[in-house]
């Protein structure tokens, strides 16, 4: 079924890529850093040149953890289109310096997202994400927000590879422009589908008081 | 081996919107003390109904389902602790990407520190001959992998018994062969649904379900024989 497509998530919420470089060993932390720092910068840098470089760094980085100019291109795809209708609008609206900044901003964010979700098995990101959530323990178990926000990163590429499975069946009968027939199936599906997991983390007990 | 005791239960679901109830399974009382139990019946008979209580996936609209004496209503996590449930579908299985991750998933109740428990998962894997597949995505993995390291991370956290819905309906002959193999060995107490006959024939003791009740309860070469004579009467 959708299954086979769901592998293909790419950027931000693409699967983790196995590694030994530099970048896959560096701690949790230094990573997360690493992306709230580039997210950071684009707030404060006023200079578009200053954003190219962000950029370049954050560019450098993805290489150096060897996950390849490929999936970066990849999962670039979806974003470019609003990437440049916004620097048009911008590039109108304000100047070109504007614009180039915003849009290498939100790239190098993107990026760095990428490379941390990339870099990163789930199970470390999970511990970190428990690590982080012990201030609110005496409100959740830290256990289940990490649970429940690594269900929601494996899920996202899940409904994607849906959506595209139920465009190519609606295709087949000749109605791919119809909505309906694309959408409708589409969350009926990822509703099946987050009733069969729910299932499966009851059953495993996941969700039982410790 | 694990006792597991059904006492006067009946499961019953809302009608579509109406106030009348239909009943999917009961009454049912029996008590399974065999090292290997096989489910046998028609599809929609309740088997899945009847398996899925005895881990408190389901739970009866009344009566008692016991495991090893405790509630499943009242200490479903301890039920749970002791009974692994597997799927038909492995992927269902799996919340994973990798069945690395599922099984250290499994885990993290067991083993807080993240070493202790990446060399627990690492020896868990390498048991089951899985080493070499854990770091694959699971949608790589062909169906009998995928079967196989969904037992695998079921048998992580050393349950007592395991409960298995159809475990080799989506599988070829020879991986259905695999998992037979694999689930021989095993010192669990298995209770599972099958409709591979010949796999129905190797328990102990074989139930067979129809319209939500147990129609025939004994020897599994009188189960399957009384089951092949009901189908072909139906016929």
């Amino acid at each position: 079924m959708t299954t086979g497509r769901a592998t293909r998530g790419f950027g931000l919420f693409g699967s983790p890529v196995p590694g030994h470089s530099l970048v896959h060993r560096a701690p949790l932390w230094v990573k997360f850093g690493f992306v709230l720092l580039v997210g950071v910068s684009t707030f404060v840098v006023r200079d578009w040149r200053v954003s190219a470089a962000v950029c370049g760094v954050v560019l450098l980085v993805h290489l150096a953890s060897g996950l390849g100019l490929r999936r970066l291109m990849r999962s670039l795809a979806p974003l470019l289109p609003i990437l440049v209708v916004l620097t048009g609008f911008q590039w109108w609206s304000h100047d070109l310096p504007f614009a180039a900044r915003l849009v290498l901003g939100i790239l190098a964010a993107y990026v760095a997202a990428g490379i941390l979700t990339a870099t990163t098995p789930v199970d470390q990101l999970l511990d970190g994400i428990v690590w982080a959530a012990r201030p609110a323990r005496r409100w959740v178990d830290p256990e289940t927000v990490a649970l429940t926000i690594s269900i929601m990163l494996r899920s996202i590429p899940w409904i994607a590879g849906a959506f595209g499975d139920v465009r190519e069946s609606a295709k087949a009968r000749g109605l791919e422009r119809s909505p309906r027939a694309v959408i409708l199936p589409a969350v009926i599906h990822t509703v099946a589908y987050a009733r069969r997991t729910g299932d499966a983390l009851a059953a495993r007990g996941l969700g039982d008081p410790r | 081996m694990t006792t597991i005791e059904l006492d006067e239960v009946i499961v019953e679901v809302a009608a579509d919107g109406g106030p009348s109830r239909r009943r999917l399974l009961g009454p049912v009382s029996t008590r399974l003390t065999e090292h290997r139990v096989s489910v046998i019946g028609a599809n929609g008979s309740g088997k899945s109904t009847l398996l899925r209580l005895l881990n408190g996936l389901s739970l009866a609209t009344s009566g008692r389902v016991t495991v090893a004496g405790r509630d499943v209503k009242t200490d479903g996590a301890a039920v749970r602790r002791l009974v692994g449930f597997g799927f038909t579908d492995p992927l269902s299985q799996l919340v994973m990407p990798t069945g690395r991750e599922d099984v250290e998933l499994s885990l993290r109740r067991s083993h807080r520190d993240r070493d202790t428990r990446r060399k627990a998962a690492e020896a868990v894997l390498l048991r089951f001959g899985l080493g070499h597949l854990a770091d694959q995505s699971i949608y790589e993995l062909s169906g009998g992998e995928r079967q196989l390291m969904a037992l695998t991370a079921l048998l992580a956290t050393d349950p007592e018994a395991l409960v298995l819905d159809e475990p080799s309906t989506l599988l070829d002959l020879r991986n259905t062969m695999l998992l037979r193999r694999a689930l021989t060995a095993l010192p669990q107490t298995l209770v599972f649904a099958t409709h591979d006959l010949e796999h129905a024939l190797e328990a102990e003791r074989t139930l067979v379900i129809e319209d939500g009740l147990v129609a025939f309860d004994g020897d599994p070469a009188g189960a399957v024989q009384y089951y092949r004579a009901r189908a072909e009467a139906l016929g």
